[in-house]
């Protein structure tokens, strides 16, 4: 039997939350940092990857950092109001303590995009585990290791966009970089695209040459989305999406998140489609 | 490999021992029709006339519910404290199937994330088999590659003789208990022992009611996730879980807070089951094994598939507890055996 010399996987360690944004109605981002400056300065996330946020007494959750390695100092989560568990961290305020562990789960392959163009496709909350790969290619000490950055990024109403800041105001200023936005219907104010992504990007019919598709939303966009890429010429090891699926430990021992005998939790979250086609349909 | 005699009235003075020096698990029975491991405080409180137990001892390594560390949120501060563990104990009288359940819950634990709770207790517990005696009904190790006298992965394994007991010593660790209390020992001068465990194997064979045969179940699941079979045996499945808790393998968990005032608190984790509705249901809604026929086809591939895909081992030693406690008559055997005839018309 080996000896455990490991910091015990399932204790989180105490963090505060600095800053709270409200992105819609049931969406906050939440801006947190750990209490022990050591353990901030030790927590090295990939993008894509997810941490275990703790609220005390009510439990944890499995939460996708949004927030880009390359921003030191702070972790940022974004979080739809849908259980009980994001419904006691809507209840915080800043100056709240809360428990972080992980990171946890693959990353997006950022070395292997390196030279080409990549075209993110983000619907809803969705737009959270992209958030962060997107803002490290974007990174300055990123941004020339990748060519165009196209974003495509939709909701169901203005209202519902999160990351406004990023995709009105800071994205569309970065070189080599175009956004797409629309809502899902005409409301007044509007003055963008409107209709589902997924025919959105059948408008855009970006040429696959040289590119990665990455993909995050509902089920049923990314359903469509896939179809439109394949339609497009996208190959399947072209084509990255993450899933969601119901974690618990998120180290690959609580059984909850497998998919045959994949676990989520440590096998993905992110998949190429060629990986998915291979993974019984049970997500 | 050293081997030892212990006579019957030695085998008590020796537990008698043991569970003044360690903490001391072994098979209890409970009630009239419950068998359980639990901590005992010395020979009287053991039975060693069980065949299997009802509930498997994987709850001393994996306990149903376990205190995994302390919080407190006072002062606008968050302390955490770990929750005690146990010291050394001796797991005593584990059936063959059941050291083999816990070979295969090592691996889950182990691995990148090595999980401390179960680590300190499997290094600080030493595990003492017991050859079977009898073979039950529903017994078919022998099927899934054991055997009722095979104590691979005990440190030690007893196997009941004529006049007392064979031991075995199988691990340097084992070595080191019977060294410690080498008074309640014969050495095996007439090397009697393994014979006598060989003859025993080879009588028990021959009782076993049912056999399967598991060649080429898993490369058939491996082709065909879909097969109208998984819904017909749906039909009949309860969902009630029994069949997850007491199986030496199934590791699943949940983990949850306790915090009566708001301040101080403890998380837990405790035993679950895929078998039940919200296990893989998510806030939003969305469950990815909604009916329980996805259920039913993830537990059983689990056991013929994934676990054998994931640590080369089978998610299945063969015990029968989820054969002698489905109330609904589900059994993995027969499973196995329509599986081999739904391939064969594939």
């Amino acid at each position: 039997m080996t000896k455990c010399h490991c910091r015990n996987p399932l204790k989180p360690y105490p963090a505060t939350i600095v800053k709270i944004i409200d992105e819609t109605p049931d969406v906050k981002t939440f801006q947190m940092v750990f209490d022990d400056p050591a353990v901030m300065e030790s927590f090295r996330q990939k993008p894509g990857q997810v941490a275990q946020l703790s609220v005390f007494g009510v439990g944890e959750a499995t939460i996708s950092i949004t927030s880009s390695p390359t921003r030191k100092g702070i972790l940022e989560f974004s979080v739809k109001k849908v259980g009980m568990l994001t419904s006691a961290l809507h209840r915080l305020e800043p100056g709240s303590k809360v428990g972080i562990r992980g990171p946890y789960g693959n990353h997006f392959p950022y070395e292997v995009m390196k030279g080409k163009d990549l075209l993110f496709i983000g619907g809803g909350i969705g737009l959270a585990p992209l958030r962060a790969l997107i803002d490290f290619v974007l990174a300055e000490e990123n941004r020339g290791d990748y060519g165009k950055i196209d974003i495509i990024y939709g909701a169901r109403s203005m209202d519902d966009l999160c990351f406004k800041y990023d995709i009105l105001d800071r994205w569309p200023q970065m070189p080599g970089t175009t956004v797409y936005t629309t809502i899902d219907r005409a409301e007044p104010g509007w003055e963008g695209h409107v209709g589902f992504v997924p025919a959105y990007l059948e408008e855009i019919n970006p040429s696959p040459e040289n590119k990665y598709a990455i993909t995050c939303g509902p089920p049923i966009m990314i359903k469509f989305v896939l179809q439109a890429l394949e339609k497009m010429g996208f190959s399947d090891d072209q084509v990255i999406t993450t899933l969601e699926l119901k974690m618990k430990c998120g180290i690959g021992k609580c059984g909850r998140c497998n998919i045959g005998s994949k676990y989520v939790c440590l096998d993905g979250p992110v998949f190429y489609l060629s990986q998915l086609k291979q993974l019984p349909p049970e997500f | 490999m050293k081997a030892y005699t212990i006579t019957r009235d030695n085998l008590g003075a020796w537990l008698d021992a043991l569970a003044r020096d360690y903490t001391l698990i072994a098979p209890v029975r409970e009630e009239e029709t419950v068998s359980l491991f639990k901590p005992v405080r010395g020979f009287a409180e053991i039975n060693l006339g069980y065949t299997n137990s009802t509930v498997s001892p994987k709850g001393w390594l994996f306990p149903q519910t376990e205190e995994m560390f302390f919080f407190s949120t006072g002062g606008g501060q968050i302390t955490l404290a770990d929750a005690q563990t146990p010291g050394p104990a001796v797991l005593f009288g584990l059936r063959p199937c059941d050291i083999k359940g816990i070979l295969a819950l090592d691996p889950v634990f182990n691995g990148a994330y090595q999980d401390c709770y179960y680590q300190k207790r499997r290094q600080d517990t030493i595990l003492v088999g017991l050859s079977c005696t009898r073979v039950e009904r529903h017994c078919f190790c022998t099927s899934m590659g054991g055997g009722p006298t095979d104590g691979g992965g005990a440190d030690l394994l007893l196997t009941e003789m004529d006049d007392g007991y064979g031991i075995e010593v199988l691990t340097p660790r084992g070595e080191e208990l019977v060294n410690r209390y080498q008074q309640y020992f014969d050495a095996d001068r007439e090397n009697r022992v393994i014979p006598a465990r060989e003859e025993l194997g080879k009588k028990l064979a021959g009782q076993f009611t049912r056999n399967v045969d598991t060649t080429g179940v898993k490369e058939f699941l491996d082709q065909h996730f879909e097969l109208p079979y998984w819904g017909e045996l749906a039909r009949r499945c309860l969902g009630c879980g029994i069949c997850t808790y007491i199986c030496p393998t199934c590791h699943c968990f949940d983990i949850f807070d306790q915090s009566p005032d708001g301040e101080l608190g403890v998380r837990s984790r405790c035993w679950d089951s895929c078998m039940f509705s919200h296990f893989t249901r998510m806030a939003g809604g969305h469950n990815p094994r909604p009916t329980q026929k996805e259920r039913v086809r993830n537990r059983f591939l689990h056991k013929l598939k994934y676990h054998r895909d994931r640590y080369n081992l089978d998610g299945c030693v063969g015990c029968g507890r989820c054969v002698t406690r489905c109330p609904v008559n589900i059994d993995i055997r027969q499973i196995i055996a329509d599986l081999q005839e739904v391939a064969r018309h594939d």
